[in-house]
């Protein structure tokens, strides 16, 4: 396996985009997936629901959740309150599942991949794009991305742990984006 | 009677609200990459490359923009695969999203 960092997702061919990541970079794509995996799971119901409810997709969950960083990854659909926690209540568990099964395809691939080499097809690309999104999304939360600038950022200083998210969070950008620029490169 | 009287306002006004479409309305959002909600746009509503960056841009320079219209259960649909690729987006009824 390379030791070299990696240099994104390249296309090859009509349908495969492929990039190479070192041990390091591979651990810590599969740490933050897994972690994705359990901030959702932590949303699923226990027990007191409707079995019936439960199979087709509705949820005792009318209101967004406490959490801020679950709260970004499963959004509203309304700004009114009540016709959001109707729409959430019918869709959540939907939306819950397809955001684990991204971060679950992304894990797999890259436990699969012992020298490094990840070779993704064009689904297979969307549910990594989708799984790089909630993750920057989750660690945008915690960086207060909303409100703080990226030169704030930039300057702080190297004690700050911040600091370091802040560096995945930037890496994550760029890979994501080398992905994006893969799938819509026509040649 | 005034519960009757409520409902036959409240149908009357379903009746002249009939007709105002819904829409999706896409929101700016500092996480997401420009060519990511680019990339979003074309995948899901199939729009080329040209229509989805303008929109793209509209989001980011203004703030919000709408990106489709018609009935309700059609933009419930589409909210819910934008916020499946994490796109921050809304449903409203015509006239208030504008």
């Amino acid at each position: 396996m390379s030791e070299k960092s990696t240099q994104g997702f390249h296309r090859h061919g009509s349908n495969s985009y492929v990039a190479d990541f070192s041990p390091s970079e591979r651990e810590v794509l599969i740490n933050l997936s897994s972690q994705i995996i359990e901030l959702l799971a932590e949303r699923v119901d226990h027990g007191h629901e409707d079995p019936l409810a439960a199979m087709v997709g509705i949820t005792s969950h009318d209101s967004p959740p406490e959490d801020d960083v679950l709260r970004r990854l499963l959004p509203n659909a309304y700004e009114d309150e009540f016709d959001a926690s109707e729409f959430r209540r019918y869709t959540e568990s939907t939306l819950r599942n397809k955001k684990q099964a991204h971060a679950m395809a992304m894990r797999m691939y890259l436990k699969s991949a012992e020298d490094g080499t990840v070779d993704l097809d064009h689904d297979a690309a969307n549910a990594w794009l989708g799984a790089f999104n909630d993750i920057r999304l989750a660690l945008g939360v915690r960086l207060k991305v909303e409100t703080q600038s990226h030169d704030e950022l930039e300057l702080l200083s190297p004690d700050d742990p911040l600091r370091g998210v802040y560096a995945v969070y930037s890496w994550l950008g760029w890979l994501q984006e080398s992905l994006v620029l893969a799938l819509m490169d026509e040649a | 009677m005034v519960k009757t009287a409520e409902k036959i306002e409240e149908e009357i006004r379903a009746i002249f609200s009939a007709d105002r479409p819904w829409v999706t309305i896409v929101w700016d959002d500092p996480v997401n990459l420009m060519t990511y909600v680019t990339y979003v746009l074309m995948e899901l509503f199939g729009f080329s490359k040209e229509k989805a960056t303008e929109l793209m841009l509209k989001v980011h320079n203004e703030g919000k923009a709408i990106v489709s219209t018609g009935s309700r259960e059609e933009m419930e649909h589409d909210v819910a695969r934008l916020h499946e690729f994490g796109l921050w987006a809304t449903i409203a009824q015509g006239d208030e999203a504008l």
